[in-house]
């Protein structure tokens, strides 16, 4: 059987415009315009110019990305970097010189482990209401 | 029983590997039906003459190219046994091997893998690189999988049998001059990308062959399509697709 593709990579003197998806890693250098999709890791790099949304489970940025970027591991901004838009990711690096315009949102392991004990205090509640019912015997 | 059928022998050094060759087979005891090609008789021909004869495993023996244009025909149809010879560095990778004994000892043991392909409609086959060089930098626009539109500037394009698009340029930018003596800079600027997709419309300015080893497969603006699994060839044991 075949392997899978081994990636993508956008040179310096490409231009695109549509969706880039792939499974493998996906590598920028030049300009997309429209969705960068990676189930594993995409590298906006120097020279590249994104104008759309990016999503990636590491997403490292050197370039300058005007869209949201989901990364849903870690977010890296490195010092040449620039995003114009929002940002969700649960590991958020900044470097010195890196400019990030736009809200941010970091998702936590906290917030998915309280939910729970809301639901955890409510079953006792509950149960307590069910015993307060009046036996219609 | 297997159906050879030979490139024709450039040198006669080839002429004498053949006869080596042949001298091999028997001695495995795999010596079938061979048939030389000719400028009467094409590597195409052949391969269906074998096919209407009713063998199963058709052997290419040769180069790169030869390989690619008999792999067309018996694509679906037979399984391909190779015999690298000649400007075959792609199918000894793809095999495992540059040597003719031990290839002719893989057709013996009969490991088969399976391979992608590349239609360049109408029916032209890639199944070894194929690419277009030309002669200066030129313009391809590429559409992959009716989604993403490009385009860009090249030196070398390289369609590999996964539907694998490669697009290598180099250029120089300009020296900038001080006072209209002293050159300073002068950058050569190197760009390398890869895409893929299971059909691919390219279209260069100027128009453009696509070529396996220097020979004409398709010309350029060219539809791209992917076979995935689509030709059995005799290889080594675990070989790396």
């Amino acid at each position: 059987m075949e392997t899978s593709g081994p990636g993508t990579t956008v040179g310096v003197n490409v231009a695109l415009s549509g969706t880039l998806k792939d499974q493998s890693d996906i590598s920028v250098f030049g300009m997309v315009e429209g969705e960068v999709i990676s189930e594993k890791s995409v590298t906006i790099g120097q020279s590249a110019q994104v104008k759309g949304p990016v999503k990636g489970e590491l997403v490292t940025i050197s370039g300058v990305v005007r869209g949201a970027i989901t990364a849903s591991e870690k977010l890296e901004l490195l010092e040449t970097g620039k995003i114009f838009g929002s940002i969700s990711t649960k590991n958020l690096v900044i470097h010195t010189g890196g400019i990030f315009v736009g809200k941010c949102e970091m998702p936590t392991g906290e917030e998915t482990v309280g939910e729970p004990e809301v639901e955890a205090d409510l079953e006792p509640s509950q149960a307590n209401s069910e015993a307060l019912i009046p036996d219609e015997e | 029983m297997y159906y050879y059928i030979m490139e024709p022998p450039s040198t006669r050094a080839v002429r004498q590997t053949y006869q080596r060759l042949r001298d091999q087979l028997t001695n495995l005891g795999i010596a079938g039906e061979m048939m030389a090609a000719s400028p009467a008789r094409s590597p195409e021909e052949l391969a269906t003459m074998g096919l209407d004869r009713g063998y199963s495993t058709i052997v290419a023996v040769g180069g790169d190219a030869f390989v690619n244009n008999i792999a067309q025909t018996v694509i679906g149809q037979a399984v391909l046994g190779i015999i690298p010879i000649g400007e075959a560095q792609q199918v000894s990778e793809l095999i495992g091997t540059n040597n003719i004994r031990t290839a002719a000892e893989f057709l013996k043991f009969r490991r088969l893998s399976t391979f992608n392909t590349v239609t360049a409609e109408p029916e032209s086959l890639i199944f070894l690189d194929a690419v277009i060089e030309p002669p200066r930098m030129a313009k391809v626009s590429f559409v992959i999988d009716g989604k993403l539109r490009g385009y860009a500037y090249f030196n070398k394009l390289t369609v590999t049998r996964n539907l694998e698009i490669k697009i290598e340029s180099q250029h120089l930018v300009e020296p900038h001059k001080i006072l209209g003596l002293f050159s300073v800079g002068g950058t050569v600027i190197r760009s390398e990308s890869q895409f893929h997709g299971r059909a691919v419309r390219l279209t260069t300015e100027p128009e453009l062959a696509l070529l396996v080893r220097g020979q004409p497969l398709a010309k350029t603006p060219v539809q791209l399509r992917l076979n995935p699994n689509s030709l059995k060839v005799i290889t080594k044991r675990g070989s790396i697709l």
